[in-house]
C-alpha cells in the first residue's frame, strides 16, 4: 500500500490531497487531474477574477439574459433549489451585502443604514430570472452579483472526487482548508472510515464532535475568521441573507452529506437560521446529518442531529 | 464591478458591423440573433480530454455556436461530455461527426500524433476546422495537415495558437513593433509548473494511450506541448522565425521510468542575430510563465495569458501617456502595465488602471474568430496553416535537439511548402 499526498492553492484556501493505493504513479497523476479541475474551476467560479464567467454574468446578467455553460447552470439551479429549501438562509446573491459589509477585499466594517438598505434590496434569489431552456441567467435588478463563496468549494471537492473516482481512485480524503471534505473509500487502516474531529469554536484544543465520512462530504462552517467587533459584539463575514446583517448567536455548524455542494451550502444557511428552522432542514435531504453550537450564556446549546456531541448542553 | 454604459456584446457587434466590409454582411449580422438561433454553427468536438472540456465549455459563450456532437473513444470521457453539453450527441469514432452534414466545424483536440488524419478527413468532408496547436507531432505531418489546408479552398482551417487573436496580444504586439524596447537585446521565457504530466485510469491500456506526452516516439516534449503558445508569440512579436536552435533535456525530479525529460533548455537563434533562452520544466512551479524582450530602452515581459508590463531603462525618453498608465511593483523593479484598449475604456467611463471586467481568455478570442469567420469569412484567421506549420517545424526541431542534447539547423523549407 502506497501513499501520496498532494497540495493546491486555490479560491484563497489550501487543498490537501491523500491518497492509498497500489501504483504510486498512478495515485499522482489522478491526485494531480482532481486538483488540475479544482484550478479550473476557481477560474470559472471566481468572483474576484475579472475573467471568470462568474465575473461575466455579473457584470452583464441585470442588461439582459447572460448564456453559461452547462455545468455553472446546473450549479445555480442547485444553489436555487438550496436557497428555496433553507427559506431564502442559502442565497448566492449576497455579493452587494458583502461588499457594503466590507467583507469583498477586507475584515468587515459597520455600513451606515441607507447602504444597507439599498444592498438588501438588490439581494435575493427571486430576483435572478433562470431561463432553463435557453440556459441564461439574468438579474432583475442592476447592481446585483452572484458570489458562489458558500458554495464554490464544495462543488470544486464534489467534482474533483468524481475525477478521482473516475482514475479508479478507491482510497481518498480531499479537503479545502479543512473546513469542506470528501472521502472516497476508508483509509487502510480503518473500515469504519475517515475519522474527522470538530473543534470546539470558543477552544480550540477541545473537540466538540468527532465522526467517521466514507463515500460521503462533510463540511463546517463558523463566522470566525474574518470579523470585526462592534459594541461588544463580533460580527463575522456570514450574513443573514434575509436580514442584511451579520449572523448572530450561531457559533458553529456542521454537514454530513453524500454531496460536498450540499454539505457546503448548508452548513453555511445553519449559521442564519434559528434552532426549529435548522431541524427542518435537515429532513429536506436525504441522508444527512447536522450539528448546530449556538452561543448561550455560559455554555454553548449544540443541537445535534446525527452526530455524537462529546459535550452538549442540549442533544436531540 | 464597474457597470458599463455599452455591454461589450453590443459594442462588439456594432464593431463587426462596421468592420464588415458591405451592406450583404451588415444583413447578415441581422440573421444572427443570439443565443439559440438555428444559424449558430454546429460545431463537433473529437477529443474530451481537458482541452476538449475547455473549448467545450468557452463555447458555450460563444456568440453563434453550438456543440452538437462529441466523441471520445474511453466511456468516462463521454460521461462527461454529456453532463457538460448535454444537447450534443456522443461519439467514439469521430467519423459519425464528419458524416454528419448538419456539422459544419470540427475541432481537433485529441493527442498531437493523432491530428493528421482527422485534420485531414475533416477538410475532406468539408468541414470547417480548428485544430489544436501543435498541429502535428511530425513535420512531414504537420505539412500533410497543411497541405491540405491550402487545398481546401473556401474552407477555414485555424490552428489553436490562441495568442495570435487576443486583443491584449495584438495589442502589445503593435506596441514593441513600433520600437518600443529600443535596440532588441535578447529573448527569455520560461513555462514552470510541478506536475508529473503522468495521467491515471483503471484501464491499462487507456493508461498508455493517455500518456502519450511521455512517450518519445511521438511526444514534442514539454518545448511543444507546453510552451509552443508562448513561442509562437515570440516569432510573432519579433517578425522573424528562428534558424537554429540548441537543446538540452534533463529528468530532474521525476524519475520513473521515463525517457522525455521534465526539464529543458532550449536557445533559438534568429536571423538578426538575437537569440532568445527558454527553459521548461514539471519539477518546480517557480514564477509560473512569462516572456521577457529585453531592449536598450526598454523591457517588456508578458504574463498570465496576455498581460504585459514594460520596464524602461532610466535613460529611455520618457513617453508622453506614461503618466497616467497604471505601475505594478515587481520587488524592486517598477512595471508599466501595458493595457490593450485603454481609451476605449475610458469611453466607456471604465478606469482603465483597473483590470478590465470584460475581458475574455485568449480561447475565447481565438473561439470568436473562428465563428465569425463563419459568418463573414471566409479569410485565413490570424492563426491559419503557415502558422501552424511554421510552429509545428520550431517545436519538433527543438524537441529533437532538447532530446539528442544538440544544435540543430532549422531547415527553411520546413516553414513552407514547396
Amino acid at each position: 500500500m502506497q501513499t501520496v499526498r498532494l497540495a493546491l492553492h486555490a479560491m484563497a484556501t489550501r487543498f490537501e490531497l491523500l491518497i492509498h493505493g497500489e501504483d504510486m504513479i498512478q495515485l499522482r497523476g489522478a491526485g494531480e487531474e482532481a486538483l488540475a479541475e479544482i484550478k479550473r474551476l476557481e477560474q470559472q467560479l471566481s468572483f474576484y477574477d475579472p475573467t471568470s464567467e462568474i465575473s461575466q454574468v455579473n457584470c452583464n446578467a441585470s442588461e439582459g439574459p447572460v448564456r453559461v455553460t452547462p455545468r455553472l447552470y446546473s450549479l445555480l439551479r442547485t444553489a436555487a433549489d438550496v436557497h428555496y429549501k433553507t427559506h431564502g438562509a442559502f442565497d448566492v446573491t449576497v455579493g452587494p451585502l458583502m461588499r457594503c459589509w466590507g467583507f469583498v477585499r477586507g475584515a468587515g466594517s459597520w455600513p451606515d443604514a441607507h447602504a444597507r438598505k439599498e444592498a438588501l434590496s438588490r439581494t435575493g434569489m427571486d430576483k435572478v430570472v433562470l431561463d432553463d431552456a435557453k440556459r441564461t441567467v439574468a438579474f432583475k435588478l442592476p447592481g446585483m452579483a452572484l458570489d458562489l463563496g458558500a458554495i464554490g468549494k464544495g462543488y470544486a471537492i464534489e467534482e474533483a472526487g468524481m475525477f478521482l473516482r473516475d482514475c479508479g481512485v478507491t482510497s481518498a480524503l480531499l479537503h479545502g482548508g479543512t473546513s469542506t471534505m470528501v472521502a472516497i473509500g476508508t483509509p487502510p487502516q480503518d473500515g469504519n472510515g475517515w475519522p474527522i474531529g470538530v473543534s470546539d469554536p470558543l477552544e480550540d484544543s477541545q473537540m466538540l464532535t468527532s465522526t467517521s465520512i466514507r463515500d460521503e462530504a462533510f463540511s463546517v462552517s463558523a463566522p470566525k475568521g474574518k470579523a470585526f467587533q462592534k459594541d461588544g459584539k463580533v460580527w463575522g463575514h456570514v450574513i443573514d441573507p434575509r436580514r442584511g446583517y451579520p449572523v448572530q448567536g450561531a457559533a458553529l455548524s456542521a454537514v454530513a452529506h453524500p454531496s460536498a455542494t450540499i454539505c457546503d451550502a448548508i452548513s453555511t444557511a445553519l449559521l442564519a437560521m434559528g434552532r426549529t428552522e435548522g431541524k427542518q432542514v435537515q429532513q429536506k435531504f436525504r441522508g444527512m446529518r447536522t450539528l448546530c453550537a449556538y452561543h448561550s450564556t455560559g455554555a454553548m446549546d449544540i443541537i445535534s442531529l446525527g452526530f455524537n456531541s462529546t459535550d452538549s448542553t442540549t442533544q436531540q | 464591478m464597474t457597470k458599463h454604459t455599452v455591454s461589450r456584446r453590443a459594442f462588439l457587434m456594432g464593431s463587426a458591423a462596421l468592420s464588415g466590409a458591405g451592406l450583404v454582411r451588415a444583413a447578415n449580422i441581422k440573421t444572427r440573433s443570439w443565443p439559440g438561433n438555428h444559424n449558430d454553427v454546429r460545431c463537433g468536438i473529437i477529443g474530451y480530454g481537458p482541452q476538449g472540456r475547455e473549448i467545450t465549455a468557452t463555447l458555450a459563450r460563444v456568440p453563434g455556436a453550438q456543440v452538437a456532437a462529441i466523441c471520445d473513444t474511453y466511456a468516462p470521457m463521454l460521461r462527461r461530455a454529456q453532463r457538460d453539453a448535454p444537447e450534443a450527441t456522443r461519439h467514439e469514432d469521430y467519423r459519425e461527426i464528419l458524416d454528419n452534414p448538419d456539422i459544419q466545424a470540427v475541432i481537433v483536440a485529441t493527442p498531437t500524433h493523432l491530428h493528421r488524419d482527422m485534420a485531414i478527413n475533416a477538410l475532406q468532408a468539408g468541414k470547417n476546422v480548428y485544430c489544436e496547436a501543435p498541429m502535428a507531432s511530425s513535420i512531414e505531418d504537420a505539412k500533410a495537415i497543411a497541405r491540405a489546408a491550402q487545398n481546401a479552398t473556401g474552407q477555414i482551417f485555424q490552428v489553436g495558437q490562441t495568442y495570435r487573436s487576443n486583443p491584449q496580444h495584438r495589442s502589445v504586439f503593435q506596441f514593441m513593433r513600433s520600437g518600443a524596447i529600443g535596440r532588441p537585446a535578447m529573448a527569455r521565457g520560461q513555462w514552470h509548473a510541478k506536475e508529473s504530466w503522468r495521467r491515471a485510469s483503471p484501464n491499462a491500456d487507456r493508461v498508455r494511450e493517455l500518456n502519450w506526452r511521455l512517450d518519445p516516439a511521438v511526444t514534442t516534449g514539454l518545448i511543444g506541448e507546453s510552451a509552443l503558445l508562448q513561442m509562437d508569440v515570440a516569432y510573432w512579436v519579433l517578425g522573424e522565425l528562428p534558424t537554429s536552435v540548441h537543446g538540452f533535456g534533463q529528468i530532474m525530479a521525476w524519475n520513473d521510468g521515463r525517457e522525455v525529460p521534465d526539464t529543458v533548455q532550449a536557445i533559438f537563434e534568429f536571423p538578426s542575430g538575437l537569440h532568445m533562452v527558454f527553459d521548461a520544466t514539471l519539477a518546480s512551479s517557480f514564477d509560473d510563465a512569462y516572456e521577457a524582450y529585453y531592449g536598450s530602452d526598454s523591457t517588456i515581459v508578458f504574463r498570465d495569458r496576455g498581460k504585459a508590463w514594460m520596464f524602461k531603462e532610466v535613460d529611455a525618453l520618457m513617453l508622453g501617456w506614461e503618466v497616467y498608465a497604471r505601475t505594478d511593483r515587481f520587488y524592486k523593479e517598477t512595471g508599466i502595465a501595458l493595457l490593450a484598449n485603454a481609451t476605449q475604456l475610458d469611453a466607456q467611463n471604465v478606469d482603465p488602471t483597473e483590470d478590465d471586467p470584460n475581458v475574455e481568455t485568449p480561447l475565447w478570442y481565438a473561439l470568436q474568430e473562428f465563428m465569425d469567420n463563419h459568418a463573414f469569412g471566409p479569410y485565413p484567421p490570424a492563426a491559419n496553416w503557415e502558422r501552424g506549420l511554421e510552429a509545428a517545424a520550431i517545436a519538433i526541431t527543438a524537441n529533437q535537439a532538447i532530446m539528442e542534447r544538440t544544435q540543430k539547423d532549422i531547415d527553411p523549407a520546413s516553414y513552407t511548402l514547396d
